[in-house]
């Protein structure tokens, strides 16, 4: 298999493709989007 | 401030700025004058990206509407991440594989001259405004707490960024921002843990939240569909996303950040760092106002934080009016704490009946503290329309009032450290785009390096010295950093709606597109001065015009006009 070119390379640990990267990070947007939803609930 | 908190903030200021000069030297080559010779780690990025949109604005201000209006403004950020995404697919590759110096010569090579000519024109009107607006800001309160001169204010903090700016470039810019966010952070943290220190005991952080929200200062997330309201989830997803792509992927003083980087994952990490950690940062800003509107709920705060211009006028034939309202006020502040004091009882005892009935007195003794407050604003600013809204006084009346001497300094060095940051970027922004977008491409084309280096330098100190002139004679109305953000948005939409045409509409020409965009950008300033809507929208209502219009036009002409994509 071809390794991909350096500027493809994530170097992160278990996110290979940016497109994972980009999944996490929309992951993380999502989690503080509930949380802050959630805090708003319980508080208001 | 006395003299330990003044020799921590001359020392750091002064010292940050003497390495950077010191460290980038010598530089002569205009690409790593520029961009830093493409060396820089994606966390050096990630923070320069992050310190280069958090001005003062964004650390005096920020907590002052948390304390007005509660955690709704965390919803502005809410665009960033899949904004930042969609910079580091499509824009980052992009502009690396052209190897440009700036996002617009990327439209002279797309379009023409004269599209790129426009680009460089908007960013440079918009930035330049701007750039004053982020001296004078912090300035106009920092001024007015100390008992500095405004205008010395204004000229010092000027010169020494416009200084190591023009000395060191790009890599000046991104070293410093590095050392000067982290003094940020620390004052920060300094003052969160002081503050939850300084709640009244038995209130314990739950309670505190939900007296807080009790006042409506918990309403983080808005799921309704109201026009009219200025932070909603959907302004702040879609509205603040194309304001995050514009300010991200086409404005110089963030692309230059990100292009300084050593290779394509280093700028891409860099912008995932933002994506990550911008929702987060601020919000913990806006809860730091949000618990210093609770520690003002059992501590009497003054009527208006702007203490300074209270007592001018006290002193000026206000005095009776403003002593009677200083009375009501105590009044009411002092019927509201008794009450807080059986809420939190009722609370602790678990009576619910009892716990709404004081929470309902609480609240109706806090409405009129904030009506006299509000009358006692308004006679301040007929009084002298050249004061900042009251809210950016919130947070440095608390530190000067409650925080000890050493943090003291520490924090109003975060904020000149802030405030260095972010123009440090933009003038070295503004100095790169004249360079290379109006002077090389314009006036000469053809000369040495050092030339274009120097004539940089020129342009950066030049862009500094407007700056400061704007700044000597501004004058606000809105929260300031509400004004940033407006000022942003009329611009923006119109400027992403000509990259997203050039990277995505690829039957689209030069002469279609620069016409279309004048076209929007009429479209928005007339929208503006006659639209009640958020300010967020103009950002939609921008780029959607300019790209729709560029479709029409293009029809129009035919396509005989258009340049080959490239």
């Amino acid at each position: 298999m071809t390794p991909p070119p350096d500027d493809e390379r994530t170097g992160l640990p278990g996110l290979r493709s940016w497109g994972r990267v980009y999944w996490v990070v929309i992951g993380v947007f999502a989690a503080w989007v509930a949380l802050l939803t959630i805090l708003t609930r319980a508080f208001s | 401030m006395n003299a330990a908190d003044y020799v921590i903030l001359f020392g750091t200021m002064l010292a940050i700025a003497a390495y950077a000069v010191w460290s980038t030297r010598g530089k002569h080559d205009l690409r790593a004058y520029l961009k830093g010779a493409e060396g820089t780690g994606w966390l050096t990025i990630g923070l320069s990206v992050m310190a280069t949109q958090a001005s003062a604005i964004t650390f005096l201000s920020t907590p002052g509407q948390g304390y007005e209006s509660g955690l709704g403004f965390v919803q502005n950020y809410f665009g960033a991440p899949i904004a930042l995404i969609i910079i580091a697919a499509v824009f980052l590759p992009i502009y690396r594989r052209l190897r440009v110096y700036t996002a617009y010569e990327y439209l002279g090579h797309r379009f023409d001259p004269k599209t790129r000519l426009l680009g460089a024109g908007f960013f440079l009107l918009q930035r330049g405004l701007g750039a004053g607006l982020t001296i004078y800001a912090p300035a106009i309160v920092l001024s007015t707490v100390m008992g500095w001169r405004l205008d010395a204010t204004i000229v010092c903090s000027g010169l020494l960024v416009v200084l190591y700016t023009v000395a060191g470039g790009c890599d000046a810019v991104s070293l410093t921002q590095k050392y000067q966010i982290g003094v940020i952070f620390a004052g920060m943290l300094a003052a969160f843990v002081v503050l939850l220190a300084r709640l009244p005991a038995g209130l314990t952080f739950k309670d505190s939240l939900a007296l807080a929200g009790g006042f409506h200062r918990m309403n983080a997330v808005d799921f309704s569909l109201n026009a009219d309201r200025r932070y909603t989830f959907w302004t702040g997803t879609l509205g603040g996303m194309f304001l995050a792509l514009s300010y991200f992927g086409t404005d110089q003083s963030q692309v230059q950040r990100y292009l300084s980087g050593t290779s394509l994952r280093e700028s891409r990490l860099g912008l995932m760092f933002n994506a990550i950690f911008k929702i987060p940062m601020q919000f913990l800003i806006l809860l730091l106002g949000v618990l210093i509107f609770v520690f003002y709920q059992f501590e009497l705060p003054p009527v208006v934080f702007n203490r300074a211009a209270w007592d001018y006028q006290a002193a000026h034939g206000s005095g009776p009016r403003l002593r009677a309202l200083e009375s009501e006020f105590a009044s009411a502040h002092g019927e509201e704490r008794r009450q807080l004091g059986a809420w939190l009882e009722a609370r602790h005892s678990g009576n619910p009946a009892a716990e709404a009935a004081a929470r309902a007195a609480a609240e109706a003794a806090q409405a009129r503290g904030e009506s006299v407050r509000a009358e006692a604003a308004k006679a301040l600013r007929a009084a002298n329309p050249r004061t900042a809204n009251d809210s950016d006084y919130v947070f440095i009346r608390f530190i000067l009032d409650h925080l000890p001497h050493g943090l003291i300094g520490l924090l109003v060095t975060a904020f000149f450290a802030a405030a260095l940051s972010s123009k440090s970027g933009e003038l070295n922004a503004l100095g790169s785009t004249t360079t290379i977008d109006i002077y090389r491409h314009l006036v000469r084309r053809e000369a040495t390096d050092a030339h274009y280096v120097a004539a940089s330098k020129w342009f950066t100190a030049l862009w500094g010295l407007v700056a400061i002139g704007f700044a000597l004679f501004a004058n606000l109305a809105e929260n300031l950093i509400q004004a940033v953000n407006i000022l942003g948005s009329v611009f923006y939409g119109v400027v992403l709606g000509l990259f997203l045409v050039a990277f995505f509409l690829r039957r689209i020409g030069g002469t279609a597109v620069f016409w279309a965009a004048l076209a929007a950008q009429a479209v928005v300033f007339a929208l503006y001065a006659t639209l009640p809507i958020s300010y967020l929208w103009y950002n939609v209502i921008g780029c959607g015009a300019c790209m729709a219009f560029s479709v029409i036009l293009q029809l129009a002409i035919g396509p005989g006009a258009r340049k080959a994509a490239k």
